[in-house]
């Protein structure tokens, strides 16, 4: 009784041996079962043959690809036991299964494939039971079914005729299918047994399992039918085989294989197939595909007996892709999370290979994640996913710089110019880096100084090809430029034009045939009213460039400039057939139309920037009421809006200060966000809360949705309301300003505006409250100022008007409006000299002043 | 253009008009294979003056608009160069002579806007999250998922429309004209697959021209032309990209390359971060081994068999190793090597016993001690926090979570025993790290950072009696959700202190999970809990108890679900 436990006891041992390839304990435990039982001995044979074939087979691994010739002399000793064994015939059938597989596997190691085909044969190997198998009897199975394959292929073809090579490539095929289904039956069926073995032994954790490494056999059975599969042109079969093995439950082993066929099928999906040709996985592939190699014709559907397979995922609610993106990205992130796992963290210069390994492992499949991310505009989700790729980053520049580039791409401006540092410092040479940080800079950041630096590094920065270098000055001027438009004294200002008109022309001789440097070079001037040189440039760049919007709509403002206001109309007309949905070339026409075509045409144009701004924005915006989900979602909407059209810019048509960028499309930047003086960027945020709380009592006012298009609404209606004032309607500019005022309640341009209408009832006390709260939003509001200053001067408080003009005029020098005030208020101080002096400014000015000031046109890189 | 050349246009211009209805299938099959049509049409489409432009291009339309699928996709073939011969002659003064190329493209354009009823198409897909099981994986067996915010807010697989709602269009404008482009080179792509080897090297062609045409580089192309620069949208760029790339690897190798590189100069002139990104992503993944260079067209998706064993070695320290190596472990980890907090270097933070949390790695820079160095702004130091979030939260999340981790529960409780009998100074080096992390966290940031700081400057056993009681508070929760042996300890809290220090912490605990960095603010206050544990331990007093039904509601508000679910697992 005792010896038949131990017995058993033993043989579940050795078992265990053979399942988990622990060959080093054989030979001690054929011992023990050889002292048990006489009958024995033939197992014992069986055992030691196998334990040293296999022991052999570690200690002299095969090479992929290379194939085995000869006799081994080591080998002998395997002979003689299995051969004894075999003689004896005293074993059970299903033992002397296992004699016949090793005895192929020796016939092949030795490179007799003829001999192990036959063994093959006399076994029949197909009809072997998987079923209730032991889990090493599953290896062996699978290890005789691809030994075949290799031996089959290292065979001449018998016959030369082409259908039948085919077959045989076809049996070959079938061969490494069921090997590697069998194989992965085994890993599953090992893991099972050892995670329960695990639990019942549970309080003390007992010796844990080495780590199963593939034997030669088995990886070529679970590779091979695929590889063989691309090699002959089929790829529809080929894409099937992988997703057969990614179906596969899992095991422990078979992670590095997951990690790098998932990222070999994502490849294939990404580089071979499009959406017309996928197929999803669960359905029949195609009969006929233009994947395949048109001269071979073969059939697409695998058919072969397996009396079990391999477990697959299953389930319910289970996501299956319907689309070759979705595929691919779902093994991309599968591949991902595996490769992030096997980071190295460690620094050590021992594990500098294992570092490199890492990264080249996770870096293939954070490129591929770009490629198929981006094709679908999905940058919000690659910057996260990139962001996780930063473990690996340290010094590594390509991981870096795609990772700016993702959160450049995603929106996250300042971060990217924070990441796109580290990139320069990486590669100071490459001059594109501190380029992109300073277009992010000028964005919607407004980091002057810092863009100013990103430009000179540029500019600064030895040999460069000149169209790097004339972009560095291009970038260099629009921040002197900016900067100038932000500057509170004159000096400065002026100084910071002198620069910038300087670095232009640099641009424009380095670049000459860049539209951008010839019409920023106009721009400055004419905003330094040279109105002639900057007609000269304008043209250029239109010659270069002749549907430019920004170009033409400085052309219209310059001819607008010299009185020339129906040729610049006509100009702006024909940039609107370019440029239908162009808000900010719609306001300069209203401003244009109500001059000389009269009030009629310039409110029918501000009905039809009604209708545009309805078309646009109801319709590309249908996902409004589920706002706020998730980032996600709001980056989608946001970015589908931007696709849709150019986003007018806010300039202050007032303050004559310059503009936030269009397109980059500031969070913060609300409708007032225009002039950019640092107390009026304060001042819009200050407005923006404001408003919100406003906004919020009344439940009718929109709130969702990102702020630009409403911003645009209420230019509109600001616009029309300035019309009807024009007109003398003070009860329509009342209903037009309400329309503006529920959108934005606190805004300086709508309180302006209300004091505009007060003025035109005659309401002086009324118009003094709606101006001063105004300046008490924006205080470098000048329009505000300057009729602030009028209506003081009206009740005789002259020096009080004088001391709001003096510093109007700080804020922009060229307004002609304020220039005149104050020289009216000199007057009636008795001041006549220095009003004579503002006056004969004034008229200088006006000569040469735009309908719209010029910086209403958007400067960005 | 060759008078034979010529006719074989001529008879494939009147073959098609007076095929009957029966016969087209069989047209269809023979079409794509009549290789000199197909170059004379290329021909007639380079020249614009050519008096076929106008009946090709109306047949060809005739083709696209037919029902049979081969038709439609001889005339894709040449969109390519339909695209770049309109968009070269749009950027010269000569648009006049495009007129029927314009209305081929929008004709095409027109019909695929719409399905086969008349509806906007809209083409969606779903990104795929790890966290819901699919027919490749399970989320529990991946043991590392992905918690980005987008996974995190919602745990469904997301919907994106990717294209949708274009508008009819009669007219090219300078406005509308990349949104057609772009849409069309989609188009193009979704069946790329069919189109022949002339269509790729049209498509290269095209891609060379436009991104380098009237810029320096032009001089060292070997074509010669007289256009002046094309602009460019950068989403069309990226369209394009996805078509080299697929020619790249389908017979184009060496054109593709050039193209690729051709992008990347053009994209980088106009500073298009989109188009870079994904096309630096391509040059970067090409293979090191060019395909075999005499064979002209061969396909170059080869798949090798690959080592399948673990390429790193075991000694090395990678994020599963550590994970193994805290499982096994049963006593605390010495923090002798993390000692210096101002030193640059990377730190990799262990855990104390079997906390199964995230491994943190903090990339400690001087300035992260002080906390103005966490506000944005253009001056804004490079700081480590700023750029350098890495937490891996993923894992701890994911493992809590999955079932498999269950077992293991019984190890913990001991681990934390051993834990609490080491001395408080490595105690309190461990809160000097976990505050470091709690400012990363942006809207924390506001509050915390300078609040925190005064316990980090202290002397290191007032620190450990500072923030021991707001443990508790936070580890009350699990001693409810599992009434069991080990939770008795957990509430028999201690110092009647507690509830000083308790606002701060419960402040900084919701400022850091409604944060943008969640997963960090779980983790932190996972370690917070775990070091309650051991508090309590220490302690051992029965006074707090009462402390309890105040505590409790406070903590639950604060507590995100993700810190919920490691509380529960943990005990």
């Amino acid at each position: 009784m005792a010896t038949k436990k131990a017995g058993s006891r033993l043989e579940t041992e050795i078992e265990r041996c053979r399942s988990e390839c622990q060959w080093d304990r054989i030979h001690e435990l054929v011992k023990q079962l050889s002292a048990k039982l006489i009958s024995n001995d033939d197992m014992a044979e069986l055992l030691l043959g196998e334990a040293k074939l296999e022991q052999y087979l570690k200690d002299n691994p095969i090479k992929q690809g290379t194939s085995p010739r000869g006799p081994r002399p080591k080998l002998t000793d395997v002979r003689k036991h299995l051969t004894a064994a075999l003689d004896r015939g005293n074993l059970k059938p299903d033992l002397m299964q296992e004699v016949n597989l090793l005895m192929a596997k020796l016939n092949y190691v030795e490179g007799d494939y003829r001999e192990a085909l036959s063994v093959y044969a006399r076994v029949g190997l197909d009809d072997l039971q998987l079923v209730a198998s032991p889990a090493y009897k599953l290896r062996m199975i699978a290890e005789a079914f691809s030994t075949k394959g290799l031996c089959l292929e290292k065979l001449p073809t018998s016959s030369s005729t082409n259908s039948l090579h085919l077959d045989r490539d076809q049996e070959i095929i079938t061969c490494y299918e069921k090997a590697g289904d069998i194989a992965l039956l085994y890993l599953q069926e090992i893991e099972r047994v050892q995670t329960a073995n695990l639990q019942n032994r549970s309080p003390k954790p007992g010796p844990v399992a080495p780590d199963q490494e593939l034997s030669f056999f088995l990886e070529t059975g679970l590779q091979r039918a695929h590889v063989l599969y691309f090699k002959n042109g089929n790829l529809t079969r080929g894409v099937g085989r992988f997703r057969e093995l990614l179906r596969a439950v899992e095991t422990r082993t078979t992670q590095n294989l997951r990690m790098t066929i998932a990222r070999q099928l994502a490849e294939i999906l990404l580089r071979g197939m499009c959406e017309q040709s996928y197929w999803n996985p669960l359905e029949e592939p195609p009969n006929k595909s233009p994947l395949d190699d048109p001269f071979r014709h073969e059939l697409n559907t695998k058919s072969y007996p397996l009396s079990r397979r391999p477990k697959v995922y299953m389930g319910e609610n289970i996501f299956c892709p319907q689309e070759n993106t979705e595929e691919a990205l779902l093994l991309l992130l599968i591949s991902e999370s595996m490769a992030n796992r096997d980071a190295v963290l460690s620094r050590i210069p021992e594990h500098k290979n294992d570092r490199i390994i890492s990264l080249q492992s996770a870096s293939v499949v954070y490129d591929l994640l770009t490629i198929a991310l981006g094709r679908r505009g999905q940058f919000e989700m690659l910057s996260e996913c990139l962001e996780r790729a930063m473990k690996f980053a340290f010094e590594e520049f390509h991981l870096w710089y795609q990772f700016a580039l993702s959160l450049m791409a995603a929106g996250k401006s300042a971060r990217a110019v924070k990441v796109l540092r580290e990139c320069i410092r990486l590669k100071p040479e490459d001059a594109t880096i501190p380029l992109l940080a300073a277009k992010l800079c000028m964005g919607s950041l407004h980091w002057m100084e810092e863009a100013e630096r990103f430009a000179k590094m540029v500019v600064d920065c030895g040999e460069k090809s000149p169209e790097f270098k004339a972009k560095g000055y291009l970038a260099l001027g629009l921040t002197y430029s900016l900067q100038a438009s932000d500057a509170s004294l004159r000096g400065v200002q002026e100084d910071l034009q002198r620069k910038a008109l300087l670095a232009f022309h640099r641009a424009h001789s380095l670049s000459p045939t860049d539209h951008l440097a010839a019409f920023y070079l106009a721009l400055q001037l004419a905003i330094s009213r040279q109105i002639p040189e900057a007609l000269g440039y304008v043209r250029q760049a239109l010659q270069l460039q002749g549907d430019d919007s920004n170009s033409l709509h400085l052309l219209a403002l310059l001819l607008s400039a010299q009185k020339h206001y129906h040729d610049a109309l006509n100009i702006i007309d024909m940039a609107l057939s370019e440029y239908p949905e162009n808000f900010i070339l719609l306001f300069s026409k209203v401003k244009l139309e109500s001059l000389c075509r009269g009030p009629d045409e310039a409110l029918l144009t501000c009905k039809h920037m009604l209708q545009i701004w309805k078309s646009c924005y109801n319709l590309t915006n249908p996902s409004d009421s589920g706002r706020g989900s998730s980032l996600l979602d709001r980056a989608i909407a946001d970015r589908r809006q931007l696709n849709t059209i150019t986003l007018p810019d806010f300039s202050d048509p007032e303050t004559g200060c310059s503009s936030e960028a269009p397109h980059t499309h500031g969070f913060y930047s609300m409708f007032s966000v225009r002039s950019v003086h640092a107390t009026s960027i304060a001042a819009s945020r200050v407005e923006q809360a404001l408003s919100e709380v406003a906004s919020s009592l009344q439940s009718s006012a929109p709130k969702q949705g990102p702020l630009h298009p409403w911003m645009t609404l209420a230019q509109i209606w600001l616009h029309a309301a300035e019309v009807y004032i024009g007109i003398g309607k003070p009860t329509e500019a009342t209903a037009c300003v309400q329309e503006a005022a529920n959108l934005f309640p606190m805004s300086h341009n709508v309180l302006y505006m209300r004091g505009q209408v007060a003025e035109l009832r005659g309401n002086i006390d009324d118009a003094k409250r709606w101006y001063e709260e105004a300046l008490s939003i924006s205080p470098t509001h000048v329009k505000s100022m300057q009729r602030l200053s009028l209506i003081l001067h009206h009740l005789g408080r002259y020096s009080l008007a004088e001391k709001i003009l003096r510093d109007a005029v700080q804020v922009n020098s060229t307004a002609h409006e304020v220039w005149n005030s104050l020289g009216e208020v000199l007057q009636a101080q008795g001041n006549d000299d220095a009003a004579t002096e503002c006056f004969l400014t004034a008229l200088e000015l006006e000569a040469s002043s735009p309908v719209v000031p010029f910086t209403i046109i958007p400067r960005v890189l | 253009m060759l008078g034979s050349e010529r006719g074989v246009v001529e008879e494939w211009l009147s073959e098609y008009k007076v095929l009957p209805e029966t016969q087209l299938p069989a047209y269809a099959a023979t079409l794509h294979r009549k290789k000199t049509l197909v170059s004379s049409l290329y021909k007639v489409i380079q020249d614009p003056n050519n008096e076929l432009l106008e009946p090709i291009c109306h047949q060809l339309f005739e083709l696209y608009r037919s029902s049979e699928v081969r038709f439609k996709r001889f005339t894709m073939q040449f969109l390519p160069e339909l695209i770049c011969v309109y968009l070269r002659l749009t950027a010269s003064r000569d648009r006049q002579s495009n007129g029927c190329i314009e209305a081929l493209l929008l004709g095409i354009y027109n019909l695929e806007i719409a399905d086969k009823d008349g509806n906007n198409k809209i083409l969606s897909f779903t990104i795929p999250s790890l966290s819901k099981p699919s027919i490749y994986h399970e989320p529990s067996s991946l043991g590392s998922m992905a918690l980005t915010e987008g996974a995190l807010s919602q745990h469904d697989l997301i919907r994106v429309v990717y294209s949708d709602l274009h508008p009819q269009r009669e007219t090219f404008t300078a406005q509308n004209r990349f949104e057609v482009l772009s849409f069309l080179m989609l188009c193009y792509n979704s069946a790329i697959v069919y189109m022949p080897p002339s269509s790729y090297q049209s498509l290269c062609r095209m891609g060379s021209r436009l991104c380098v045409g009237g810029f320096p580089r032009q001089h060292e192309k070997h074509w010669k032309d007289l256009c002046g620069r094309v602009v460019l949208d950068p989403e069309f760029m990226v369209q394009l990209l996805t078509g080299v790339y697929h020619a790249i690897y389908n017979g184009e190798w060496h054109l593709g390359q050039e193209v690729l590189d051709d992008i990347i100069y053009r994209a980088q002139l106009e500073l298009y971060s989109q188009p870079l990104l994904v096309a630096n992503a391509i040059k970067n993944s090409l293979p090191f081994d060019a395909p075999d260079s005499s064979q002209q067209g061969q396909k170059v998706l080869k798949v090798e068999v690959t080592p399948t064993v673990p390429r790193i070695s075991r000694t090395a320290i990678t994020t599963a190793s550590i994970r193994r190596h805290r499982w096994r472990r049963e006593d605390g980890f010495d923090f002798s090597c993390g000692s210096n907090p101002g030193s640059p270097t990377m730190r990799i933070i262990k855990d104390l016993g079997a906390n199964r949390e995230g491994d943190v790695l903090v990339y400690t820079t001087p300035e992260t001690t002080s906390p103005d160095a966490a506000s944005e702004g253009p001056e804004g130091t490079l700081t480590g926090e700023d750029i350098l979030n890495i937490t891996d939260a993923d894992e701890g999340f994911s493992s809590a979570a999955s079932v498999s981790s269950q077992p293991l529960s019984g190890k913990q409780t001991s681990s934390s025993r051993s834990g609490s009998r080491k001395g408080g100074s490595m105690r309190s080096v461990k809160e000097k790290e976990s505050v470091a992390q709690t400012k990363p966290s942006e809207s924390a940031r506001d509050s915390t950072p300078r609040k925190q700081n005064i316990p980090v400057a202290a002397d290191p056993t007032l620190e450990g009696i500072e923030l021991s009681p707001m443990k508790k508070h936070l580890s009350l929760p699990a001693g409810h959700v599992v009434p069991k042996a080990n939770s008795i300890s957990l509430i028999r809290t201690s110092s009647t202190s507690s509830s000083k220090s308790f606002d701060y912490v419960n402040g900084s605990k919701s400022g850091g999970s409604s944060g943008i960095d969640t997963n960090l603010s779980a983790c932190n206050t996972n370690r917070f809990s775990t070091i309650s544990l051991q508090e309590d331990r220490l302690v051992h007093t029965m006074e707090g108890k009462d402390l309890l039904s105040p505590g409790a509601p406070l903590t639950k508000q604060s507590r995100s679900p993700s810190f919920n679910m490691q509380l529960i697992s943990q005990v």
